[in-house]
């Protein structure tokens, strides 16, 4: 018990800023990262939507964990090597530029699901006004997309909180990183990692109750 | 004011309009009718290019508008349309949905647009709802406004892709009673319908569609009273 309290106390003057820094980071890149895919996926040129295909495609298909080593060892000794050390990424640094692209694709996914729940017709209706595309998805498709994508974006949000546990393997020094250096300190590995949990849950415990009152504030306004 | 020739049309493989040939002309009231699944609506829809045709012409006062040259937008303009399932804007009240294009698409100023809205909103017998959204509005009510969405954009020729056909039977007469005044008023309009009685009164030429092809054509009395072909017979004795 006295250790759990010392593992909260440690995680929540340190760890915890790590987390949210990663998190934000990674929430405003991954939505832009995710509009700019959705574009592209939406796209009637092909370049543009290979790209995003691809892009997405590759995101989705591998581990976040593995995208972590792959650009914190993988490209960081490339950029060693091609660089003599001039250029190097820190921890942080790569954990933030992981899960932003890493988001990004879900993002793109979620953007791209709202736009096609729009009725078609709604599409229609406004071509045969004369408006042309850009201003028919400003005007009359986004802000009905809109309703689909926030509880889902809320969602994201909170996956996107657990997901920068993975960061610990790269050495970030975020809530479930100073947890394991906790345990290793005394082998009290229980409270330790108990105290990791509640801080994680505490977290999206939390913006999971913000979401529901968006998803109900949302519902009223129907 | 509209011609169209050899209008062909495919969804892949499947030919859904099969060479139409076709003069519309203005202030006319054209109806189409025929069997479901005889191309009306895809007809229809080439007008205004909601489908591309596949191949050849249609010109409405002497311009190919299927050229690529054309600014689809600045055609649409001069054609209103209005569809089965309304398409309303659900965010945007009848007003604001009313005075949407014109303020955006022909920048007229909002007073101005307004103005207008609640004109046509008066004209088909909604001015006490101009500031609802339209999920409190029944079908015949949310058909009306989206006639006047259309009318507000000034158009020359007006479409109508089967108007009443989503509507409860009680609520057919009030928007047959906006197209007839429309009608009487001069307006060019080309209406797919199932309303026979409608097309009968209103409409001064008759098209049957079955097939992909315009089959036969000509005045309500020549169409419901002695049509000459056998599908247009067999169609009308079912459903006359």
């Amino acid at each position: 018990m006295d250790n759990l309290i010392v593992v909260l106390q440690k995680i929540l003057t340190t760890g915890i800023f790590a987390t949210l820094k990663v998190t934000v980071v990674a929430l405003f890149f991954g939505v832009l990262i995710g509009l700019i895919a959705c574009l592209g996926r939406m796209s009637k040129h092909f370049i543009p939507k290979a790209v995003a295909t691809a892009y997405i495609e590759i995101i989705r298909g591998t581990p976040t964990l593995v995208q972590a080593l792959f650009f914190y060892f993988g490209v960081n000794a490339l950029l060693v090597s091609a660089t003599g050390g001039d250029l190097r990424m820190t921890p942080l640094f790569a954990g933030m530029f992981v899960c932003s692209i890493n988001s990004g694709a879900y993002v793109a996914e979620i953007f791209r699901a709202g736009i096609q729940s729009v009725d078609p017709g709604q599409m229609e209706a406004a071509r045969s006004l004369g408006m042309p595309n850009k201003m028919a998805m400003k005007e009359i498709i986004l802000p009905q997309a809109v309703r689909t994508i926030l509880p889902s974006l809320g969602n994201e949000f909170i996956v996107l909180v657990k997901e920068t546990s993975i960061l610990s393997v790269i050495g970030v020094s975020e809530i479930t990183r100073i947890g394991q250096i906790q345990a290793s300190i005394n082998y009290k590995t229980f409270s330790a990692y108990l105290g990791v949990a509640i801080v994680y849950f505490a977290l999206t415990f939390t913006l999971s109750r913000l979401v529901n009152l968006l998803e109900r504030r949302m519902a009223v306004s129907d | 004011m509209i011609n169209v020739s050899n209008l062909h049309k495919s969804f892949g493989k499947l030919e859904v309009l099969k060479g139409i040939d076709e003069v519309i002309e203005k202030n006319e009231v054209v109806c189409v009718i025929g069997p479901s699944g005889s191309g009306k609506s895809t007809f229809l829809r080439c007008l205004n290019l909601l489908e591309e045709p596949t191949s050849g012409d249609i010109l409405i006062d002497g311009v190919k508008i299927n050229d690529p040259s054309q600014d689809i937008n600045e055609i649409r303009k001069k054609m209103g349309m209005v569809f089965q399932s309304f398409n309303l804007f659900p965010h945007k009240t009848t007003l604001e949905n009313i005075t949407l294009a014109p303020i955006k698409v022909n920048r007229i100023s909002q007073a101005e647009a307004e103005k207008i809205g609640r004109d046509l909103l008066e004209r088909v017998g909604l001015s006490d709802k101009a500031d609802v959204y339209p999920r409190a509005l029944s079908g015949g009510q949310k058909q009306r406004v989206a006639i006047a969405r259309a009318l507000a954009m000034q158009p020359e020729i007006m479409l109508f892709d089967e108007p009443t056909s989503a509507l409860d039977p009680e609520m057919v007469g009030e928007v047959l009673e906006v197209m007839r005044e429309l009608a009487h008023q001069g307006m060019t309009m080309v209406i797919v319908t199932h309303e026979m009685g409608f097309a009968r009164e209103v409409a001064d030429r008759v098209l049957f569609m079955d097939g992909g092809y315009i089959v036969e054509q000509g005045t309500p009395a020549e169409i419901f009273d002695n049509p000459q072909n056998e599908r247009t017979q067999s169609f009308l004795s079912k459903v006359l």
